[in-house]
């Protein structure tokens, strides 16, 4: 077992050392790599929810990324809403379809959910490209502007990583907070045994939706504050790659654990961007890792259900996990 | 008082019939244990009852009001809990959490408060934990509090699930199975926390092989036999009772 | 709409709908042996026709390329059971499906390191002009995807009926157990599923490369109308995965011809969902067979 004092003392020293950041370098490459980690940490807080507690795969993750983004990109743009507003909309709505789409997938199980998201995450490619008007095709949105609150602007590399980092730790701590309390308990017990879930008293329809809904919509936050702090958006972000690679974090990570999948979400995102940590590297290695960023996901994910199932968390724990996803 | 009232109750799976037209009353206070030999079909009308299964035809009736058709968890919240003869048990949580599992009728924590664990959620936490705790040591299993529910015996988790069951409070605990798993030494153990469970008032509703705890807890009895009821009435009745011997073929019912 | 533009949609219908079946033919297969869906049957379509055409540039005749291509992707198939699924056989779902997406992210990823990330074409099994019929052009290429489709048709029929490994196939899809006690070698059935779904696949991806022109990340839609295809007949029988993939296409060429062009790939796709949520036994299938 972890101590009480590594387990409030770790996550405080990252904290300060995130939130100091920005006194300790001006390095515009590495904040806009540690701006990627925060964005995708927001994601994988709501993945690590549905998929490694409630134990739902979702293949769809990436779209609804996509949907905050476009979202946020044409109303803080085209139609001059405050960024605010904006955002909040952005990540409402994608929440919105989350929920929508997870009432007729509540009859879904195991292959055919994973089927149906996948089946979402190409209809809403194809929308991205062909819904030019809202969503510029495959040129995508250009010229999103930058984060702002009334006259406040947040335009520099800096700012724009500060507001990333402090939502991402936000929502983590509320993440780390909801699954030690009775919702949280309740999607652990959903992913336990549906039956005893139900036995005790657990309305596993509706907290199906309700998870479904709430990663949805943390996807949808992330992918609008993408949209503003990279200030374009096209089609092939939000592909299916991105979705199977935040799958594959939570999975690298180990389920049923928060902390897990925040280390493998750092150590994936910075994979192909080492060179903004170690400055030195020779170019032909972080060429090559950008290249194989796909395979060495794909292969890792498969190295780790079969030889570590429990994954980073699994690590941590020291013991070897009995019980594993489903 | 009637507490459970099942009337007429059928199911049948393609062309067996495993529930035919059982009725029965179980009264508030007592115990009442189901019992008849294996695949009499007392598992298929535990799940009747606690709406895990629809009956083809009939009532049930908890309190005066029908349940029949309510899911599984709305049964939970109108007062009535149950085990499972396979435990259903939340392997990677710990017996403890398993236990607070059970409250989640009596909580009322939702998403955003389990979020932002102000103090007043806090607060109720701990009191939630106080009280799993004081339910695992009512059934004996408080010892395995913090243990991972995957690894814990079987028969300890038939008595985590009891104690599951009761942290939602109800007014009426079935239990199917129990004892099964269990030793001697243990099985007295269960007995005694049955009756003081009985006596803080909840009322049980058992299904159980172990023929020396029915005929010691129970007050009344009912004897299912191919899905029919074939007897009801107290333990002395029943042990006398030619159809239920023959039933059993020659099983020994009383070796108490 | 004349008659002749209708028959012509028609046909192009029944040509996507004869690759989806076969594409479609291999997910019932796994299916039918393991119970699992595999979500790395799309990247073995893609094989196939990446595999024909770097046969091609290489100098061998097309025919030789084309078979090495589908041998090829059957061996990745059987590789991939072997050492990536078989080990954990016993986990539930959820972790052999990620395994499945994860070989199917490395088959795509590594497709695009071998053979580029171009288009690429194959050329026409035998060039010619189009075959008129009734006013309609059909290109000589489809003729052979139909005609291959029938021919896988009826080779796994006969497999099926015929011969002991396909009962053993039978036996092993209604009870594993079972067929077990009965002798038969489950595993490896389960191994040649996998290997003839993979050649089912590829032989898809093969024989419409010359129409479409492939590119290595052509498999995930693939694999998605391919399983729209079995789900739309009822999963775990060949002839149902045929129907629905013939459906699927003529389908997609009326919402073509009738709706909008731009959404041809959507509509299939919302097809797949609305069958999903309303039917998932299937168009074919028995109401009510299968818990899903």
């Amino acid at each position: 077992m972890r101590s009480r004092l590594a387990g409030t003392l770790v996550p405080a020293v990252g904290v300060i050392l995130v939130l100091a950041m920005p006194f300790m370098t001006t390095d515009r490459y590495l904040f806009k790599v540690l701006t990627f980690v925060g964005l995708n940490l927001i994601v994988v807080a709501g993945l690590a929810l549905l998929f490694g507690y409630a134990g739902q795969i979702s293949l769809g993750h990436a779209a609804f990324f996509g949907i905050g983004a476009y979202t946020a990109g044409y109303l803080t743009g085209e139609a001059a809403v405050p960024w605010l507003v904006a955002t909040l909309v952005a990540a409402l709505l994608a929440a919105l379809v989350g929920f929508v789409l997870s009432l007729p997938m509540l009859r879904l199980k195991g292959h055919y959910l994973a089927m149906a998201t996948l089946g979402f995450s190409e209809i809403m490619t194809v929308l991205f490209i062909e819904a030019r008007g809202i969503t510029g095709g495959n040129d995508g949105l250009r010229g999103i502007p930058y984060p702002s609150l009334g006259s406040f602007k947040i335009d520099t590399p800096s700012g724009v990583y500060l507001l990333v980092w402090i939502t991402a730790i936000v929502v983590l701590v509320l993440a780390a907070n909801l699954v030690r309390t009775r919702p949280g308990r309740a999607l652990r017990a959903l992913h336990g045994a549906e039956l005893g879930a139900q036995a005790c008293g657990i309305d596993t329809g509706r907290l199906r939706v309700q998870v479904f809904a709430l990663s949805a919509g943390l996807a949808g936050l992330a992918g609008a504050l993408y949209a503003s702090a990279v200030g374009f958006i096209s089609p092939t972000t939000f592909s299916l790659e991105f979705s199977v690679l935040l799958v594959a974090m939570v999975v690298l990570g180990g389920t049923g654990s928060v902390t897990g999948p925040v280390v493998a979400c750092v150590l994936l995102t910075l994979l192909p961007y080492v060179d903004a940590l170690v400055p030195g590297l020779p170019r032909e290695v972080v060429s090559f890792l950008q290249d194989w960023e796909a395979d060495i996901a794909g292969i890792v994910m498969i190295l780790v259900l079969l030889f570590a199932p429990g994954g980073v968390a699994g690590l941590l724990r020291r013991s070897p996990r009995v019980g594993e996803a489903e | 008082m009637t507490l459970l009232a099942a009337r007429g109750l059928s199911k049948r799976f393609g062309g067996l019939v495993a529930v035919d037209d059982v009725s029965f009353d179980v009264y508030e206070g007592t115990i009442k244990a189901l019992i008849g030999p294996n695949g009499a079909g007392k598992s298929t009308l535990f799940n009747l009852l606690t709406g895990f299964d629809r009956p083809d035809v009939g009532e049930v009736l908890f309190a005066d009001t029908s349940i029949v058709g309510l899911q599984p968890h709305r049964v939970v919240r109108a007062g009535m809990a149950r085990t499972f003869q396979n435990t259903q048990m939340f392997g990677e949580m710990t017996v403890t959490e398993n236990v607070l599992v059970g409250m989640h009728t009596r909580l009322r924590t939702g998403f955003a408060a389990g979020a932002l664990r102000l103090p007043p959620t806090r607060a109720v936490e701990r009191d939630a934990i106080a009280r799993a705790n004081h339910l695992l040591r009512l059934v004996g299993a408080d010892a395995f509090g913090d243990a991972p529910g995957a690894d814990v015996p079987h028969g300890v988790r038939r008595l985590v699930e009891i104690a599951r069951a009761l942290a939602s409070a109800p007014k009426l605990l079935l239990l199917d199975e129990p004892a099964a798993g269990l030793n001697n030494t243990e099985t007295v153990a269960l007995a005694a926390s049955l009756r003081r469970i009985q006596a803080d008032g909840t009322t049980i509703l058992i299904v159980e092989h172990d023929m020396g705890l029915v005929m010691e807890i129970s007050d009344e009895i009912i004897v299912l036999d191919r899905g029919r009821k074939i007897a009801e009435g107290s333990p002395r009745l029943i042990q006398k009772d030619a159809a239920v011997i023959e039933a059993y073929l020659g099983e020994v019912i009383v070796d108490a | 709409m004349s008659s002749s533009e209708l028959l012509q949609f028609l046909i192009s219908g029944l040509q996507n709908g004869a690759v989806y079946a076969l594409v479609g033919l291999g997910f019932t297969l796994v299916y039918a042996s393991t119970g699992i869906i595999n979500f790395a049957q799309g990247e073995f379509f893609m094989l196939g026709g990446m595999l024909a055409v770097a046969g091609v540039r290489m100098g061998l005749p097309l025919p030789l390329s084309i078979l090495a291509a589908v041998l090829l992707s059957a061996g990745v198939g059987v590789a991939m059971e072997r050492f990536a699924l078989r080990p954990r056989r016993d986990s539930g779902a959820l972790v052999l499906i990620i395994i499945t997406i994860g070989a199917s992210m490395v088959l795509k990823s590594l497709a695009r390191h071998i053979f580029g990330p171009n288009e690429m074409a194959l050329p026409a099994f035998t060039p010619g002009p189009p075959v008129l019929l009734l006013g309609a052009a059909i290109d000589r290429q489809v003729l052979w995807i139909w005609g291959l489709t029938i021919v896988a048709v009826v080779g796994l029929t006969l497999l099926y009926t015929k011969t002991k490994l396909g009962r053993a196939m039978r036996a092993s899809s209604l009870s594993h157990d079972a067929a077990r006690l009965m002798g038969i070698d489950t595993a490896g059935v389960v191994m040649i599923s996998f290997g003839l779904a993979a050649a089912l696949g590829a032989l898809g991806g093969a024989a419409v490369a010359p129409l479409t022109q492939t590119a290595f990340d052509v498999g995930a839609r693939a694999g998605l109308k391919g399983f729209a295809a079995a789900i739309l007949g009822g999963l775990g029988n060949p002839i149902a995965a045929v129907v629905g993939g013939l459906v699927l296409g003529v389908l997609e060429s009326l919402s073509v011809a009738f709706i909008s062009s731009t959404y041809k790939d959507a509509i299939s796709l919302v097809l797949l969902l609305a069958v999903l949520f309303l039917r998932p036994q299937g168009l074919l299938g028995k109401s009510g067979r299968e818990k899903v």
